[in-house]
């Protein structure tokens, strides 16, 4: 976006009140933009930390475990998302940096989900010892600086930022993929990663240009603004570039969710690089990415109440201003903004005055925009979670298995977004209700996956393998982790009692809202597909159930111990507990994920 | 002529921004060679670029995208670089596992 400022020095004042607010020198205002970064900041001054330290002779003997642990709890303190709850008006939406991060209940969300990964993940790593003493500095840096990409993703509100995002998340994740040295098989798969990584943001760029091009603008509102003004009246040659545009992004995008065309490199990266890695790319990253998503169709569909509301009162002057070729995109932009910020600090003030005539201005252009996109997406998400389940059938290696369910994982999870695109205007509510829905998916795909990726690392520690048909008589020689992988492998299928059930119905809820109101076909195939695929998956993780308690333990293997009463088993107990008595406690995370999504659609 | 003296338009840098991007995308998939595949994903990003600034450009159309054009050019200058030794240290690593870096010799994982 563009501050109009008179002078230098307006410009330059005017960007130091968005960064740390207005007040003396020293101060730094809690609301202001540089208040409300401050658990990236000490992220990265953990990261910072941990590079400078090893230079000092101390840092040789301090195990940066302990760096990193303490970096990200104190994030996630200053984050603290457990405030959505008891106040959401905090959390109303507000734009960071002249507009190129939003702030919301839905980032302080995915943010703490992202810190809480990270936290459980870093101790994950510690038990299963992937790092050895003289690497772990590298990768807890590497993935603490995945992480901070991760956390723009989920606050993008520019479309710089979007791209900046997914490749400060991709370009540590390539290195960790190949972090074993003179692997054979690792060294591929960090290949086929940033090769192909590299080319889909490559085009997702292009398309970022095209799009740029098209409507003057990258930063997201401001976008949906010119797509509803100006959409109706471009020619078809415009609106060809658009959808090829909107294409190249959805191909950058679709790569980081490993949706259908371009899922590939999942199974060979998850297969070459450790399990470990496995679980961050399956869980952060695609909760990150899918945050992301979230972030664009919201942006690009729908206009923030604010703009919409300034949109209508400066109609007439900016209809006026039409006429003065040159000044009209600034006199456009500058009323949406100004009034942006300030609304926004007002309402943080004062939440009681929300304007109760926030009737929406029914565009269009964007409808045209929101259609596309949802049917584009509904698409991918039902060949990706179609295509990941039948796929995962054949495979023999647990990880591989494994990276062809988050496949099929992510498809689903996708679902969701149609059905918010579908209903974004009509039914502000039930559009919130699916992002809810997808945002209480990700934290119980936390627990599930974690501790199925746990399993397999701590198996592979204590018998030396990955096949599944190795797996076979577990549940005589270590129980206790047996009866937690089955429990685990019983939610991924999403059967009733356990979380997983509870996670496929909140998405399927939302869609089936979404098609009662809109009545969009495709949102019937959405629904179809999602149940079917459901039926689907039970096969193949029901054989590895079947194989590692029906099976008769080989003769030729070598005892296997992996007792529930270690750091190992009780780490996987740590998951699986959550896992499987969810369903007394998920009121609570309802209540969260819901305040989360307040004020994602509208006040 | 009158083609030569012309006045240079924003179709023109989309059009060498175009022949750019499509020169990548054939790069990327048609050379054996990692460092080939390299170059034609910097070819792309480039591409990309030479449009941000075009659409940046005050003096080529009045609608532009100003400032950002010029910023998101600068900022994936630098990404690009990230990426690009990144990249060559998997490529690296990659040859010290397999003596060669011809991508099609990583056939070892598929299913």
């Amino acid at each position: 976006m563009e501050l109009v400022a008179t002078s230098l020095f307006d410009l330059v004042s005017e960007v130091i009140r968005d960064t740390k607010g207005i007040g003396g020198w020293k101060e730094i205002a809690a609301d202001s933009s540089v208040g409300l970064f401050l658990p990236e900041i000490v992220l990265c001054g953990t990261i910072l930390t941990m590079l400078v330290v090893r230079l000092f002779r101390i840092g040789e003997k301090l195990d940066m475990f302990y760096v990193g642990f303490v970096g990200l709890v104190a994030s996630l303190l200053i984050l603290s998302p457990w405030r959505l709850t008891e106040n959401p008006e905090l959390f109303a939406r507000r734009e960071l940096f002249t507009g190129m991060l939003v702030y919301d209940g839905f980032s302080v969300f995915m943010r703490g989900l992202l810190f809480g990964f990270g936290i459980l993940f870093l101790i994950f790593a510690k038990i299963s010892g992937i790092p050895s003493k003289y690497d772990s500095a590298d990768i807890y840096t590497l993935v603490l600086g995945a992480t901070l990409g991760l956390c723009l993703m989920s606050a993008a509100n520019h479309l710089l930022v979007v791209f900046m995002g997914i490749e400060m998340a991709s370009v540590p994740s390539y290195a960790l993929a190949g972090m074993q040295k003179r692997n054979r098989q690792a060294s591929e798969a960090a290949l086929k990663f940033a090769v192909y990584g590299a080319g889909a943001a490559g085009i997702m760029l292009y398309g970022i240009s095209l799009l740029a091009g098209l409507f003057h603008t990258v930063h997201l509102p401001t976008l949906a603004w010119q797509i509803s003004n100006h959409l109706p009246q471009m020619e078809t040659s415009e609106l060809m570039v658009a959808a090829l545009a909107g294409l190249m992004i959805m191909a950058g995008l679709a790569y980081k969710l490993s949706a259908f065309p371009f899922h590939y490199w999942i199974p060979d990266v998850f297969e070459g690089a450790p399990a470990e890695i496995g679980a961050f790319l399956s869980i952060a990253s695609k909760a990150a990415a899918l945050a992301l998503l979230v972030r664009v169709v919201v942006g690009v569909g729908t206009l923030p109440a604010d703009v919409a509301k300034s949109m209508a009162d400066t109609k007439a002057v900016a209809e006026a201003s039409e006429v003065m070729e040159g000044t009209v995109w600034i006199s456009h932009e500058e009323p949406a903004h100004v009034h942006g910020h300030g609304e926004s600090h007002e309402r943080s003030g004062s939440p009681s005055d929300k304007p109760a005539d926030e009737a929406k201005v029914i565009s269009p252009g964007l409808k045209a925009a929101r259609t596309y996109m949802a049917k584009l997406i509904a698409l991918i998400a039902i060949l990706t979670c179609t295509f990941g389940n039948l796929a995962a059938y054949g495979q023999n290696n647990i990880k591989r298995m494994l990276a062809y369910s988050t496949i099929a994982h992510a498809g689903f999870m996708m679902m969701a977004v149609p059905g918010l695109l579908a209903v974004a205007e009509r039914a502000p509510d039930v559009a919130a209700s699916a992002v809810s829905g997808i945002a209480i998916y990700l934290v119980i795909y936390l627990f599930m996956n974690l501790g199925a990726f746990a399993i397999v690392a701590f198996l592979r520690n204590a018998m030396g393998s990955e096949q599944i048909d190795d797996y076979a008589g577990l549940l005589k020689s270590c129980p206790g982790i047996t009866i937690c992988f089955v429990i685990i492998l019983f939610s991924l299928i999403g059967l009733p009692p356990l979380a997983g059930f509870i996670a496929k119905f909140a998405v399927l809820a939302a869609v089936a809202d979404a098609f009662r109101i809109s009545g969009d076909g495709y949102l019937m195939w959405v629904l179809v597909v999602g149940v079917l695929n459901t039926a689907i998956s039970l096969i193949y993780y029901l054989r590895v159930a079947r194989v590692m308690t029906m099976l008769p333990e080989p003769e030729s293997r070598t005892p296997v111990s992996l007792p529930l009463f270690s750091a190992a088993g009780c780490y996987v107990l740590l998951m699986t507990i959550p896992v499987a008595l969810f369903i007394v406690r998920w009121g609570s995370l309802h209540q969260t994920a819901s305040a989360a999504v307040d004020y994602l659609l509208g006040p | 002529m009158t083609g030569l003296l012309a006045v240079i338009t924003v179709s023109h840098y989309l059009a060498v921004g175009a022949f750019f991007f499509v020169t990548g995308v054939l790069c990327m998939a048609t050379k054996r060679n990692a460092l080939g595949v390299l170059m034609g994903i910097e070819l792309v990003l480039n591409g990309a670029n030479l449009n941000f600034i075009a659409f940046g450009s005050k003096y080529l159309r009045s609608e532009s995208l100003g400032l950002d054009g010029q910023l998101m050019a600068l900022f994936v200058i630098i990404l690009a670089a990230a990426e690009a030794a990144v990249a060559l240290a998997i490529a690296l690593s990659f040859y010290n596992a397999h003596s060669t870096i011809d991508v099609d010799q990583g056939d070892e994982l598929k299913g």
